[in-house]
């Protein structure tokens, strides 16, 4: 076969600038760095977004490094549409069901669940830890409200992350600027509305910044009551 | 902006009142925006805004009923088969109903005759 007629790209069939009719994701091979775009088929409902869907786990023995971080985690694909969206969501392990050291990421297409992705470097994110049993519904309601734009924060959302850990899990949204102390705080009340936090919940916010500084995700956070 | 005037005729907003007994009675989205976000514009401009229910109401279409084309196979993670919200409630639907029938077919065969 003679491979330099043909590009590099193994996915005949599907094109750069959304003219083919299926509603496929994208492609979803390990390399991460490879985008393509989506859009949404006939008669189904545009996002305001693209969003991809990405999955990580990880042996907690293993130290994490970023270049291993970005090793482990994978693209599933990438969805334009409401209807996209179920496909690839119907598909999925619920998070409850996961097994080990796993997440789930939401990211809008275009932006790495990595804290040093361009759009993650000034930016940071809630945390809600739940007690085991709470993971998959919450993590439904808290990506149904970001793909339906109910946290109107302009460009501020980067995505959703749902993290299974041994005795908790925790659900994360990601912004882009940290210090933008009038959309954290309506991601905040947003969140509180949207997940039904009881009033006393504690949320914890850390900037990404931070996470790089103590190579952690979850410790050392800025208690918010 | 034209030059010419033309009075329209004014009329009342037209308003219906309707007498309920409980609170069960009002509707699911009473006192909410519509798009549900407690906002009645869309600072920043108009956006692609859609409410939880909406969302789930989409969730049978049937496009999201196969599988999509490339979907990585990560046994424990992805599934070639849609799994099925509430499982646990669907097992007690089950369970519940003495003649074995889900709660659907009922309906469906309820006749006037």
């Amino acid at each position: 076969m003679n491979q330099l007629e043909r590009p590099k790209d193994e996915e005949d069939q599907e094109e750069t600038d959304c003219h083919h009719d299926n509603s496929d994701g994208t492609n979803n091979n390990n390399n991460n760095n490879r985008r393509k775009t989506v859009c949404p088929g006939a008669g189904e409902h545009p996002l305001q977004y693209n969003y991809t869907f990405w999955y990580s786990r990880r042996t907690p023995s293993r130290p994490a490094s970023s270049q291993s971080y970005e090793q482990n985690i994978r693209q599933i694909g990438s969805v334009a549409s409401v209807e996209q969206f179920w496909r690839f969501y119907s598909h999925l392990v619920r998070p409850g069901d996961l097994s080990g050291h796993s997440d789930f990421h939401l990211f809008k297409e275009g932006i790495k669940p990595m804290w040093e992705d361009e759009s993650n470097r000034s930016g940071g994110k809630w945390i809600i830890r739940l007690r085991k049993g709470l993971a998959s519904r919450f993590w439904e309601n808290i990506i149904l409200a970001m793909l339906g734009e109910q946290f109107m924060v302009g460009e501020e959302i980067c995505g959703a992350v749902v993290s299974i850990r041994f005795q908790e899990d925790i659900l994360s949204i990601w912004n882009r600027t940290s210090n933008d102390q009038t959309t954290t705080s309506r991601i905040r009340d947003t969140l509180r509305r949207v997940l039904n936090l009881p009033t006393n919940s504690i949320m914890e916010y850390k900037t990404h910044t931070d996470s790089l500084r103590d190579n952690s995700s979850f410790r050392n956070t800025k208690i918010s009551l | 902006m034209s030059t010419s005037r033309q009075f329209s005729e004014s009329r009342a907003i037209p308003t219906r009142t309707v007498l309920i007994n409980d609170t069960t009675q009002l509707p699911h989205d009473y006192c909410t925006t519509p798009g549900g976000t407690l906002f009645s514009t869309t600072p920043g401009g108009t956006r692609i805004i859609y409410d939880r229910k909406f969302l789930l109401d989409r969730r049978n279409s049937p496009i999201a009923q196969t599988a999509p084309a490339h979907l990585p196979v990560i046994p424990g993670v992805t599934s070639q088969n849609v799994l099925r919200e509430n499982k646990k409630n669907e097992a007690n639907n089950h369970i519940n109903k003495h003649d074995g029938k889900p709660i659907t077919d009922d309906a469906q065969f309820e006749m006037d005759i």
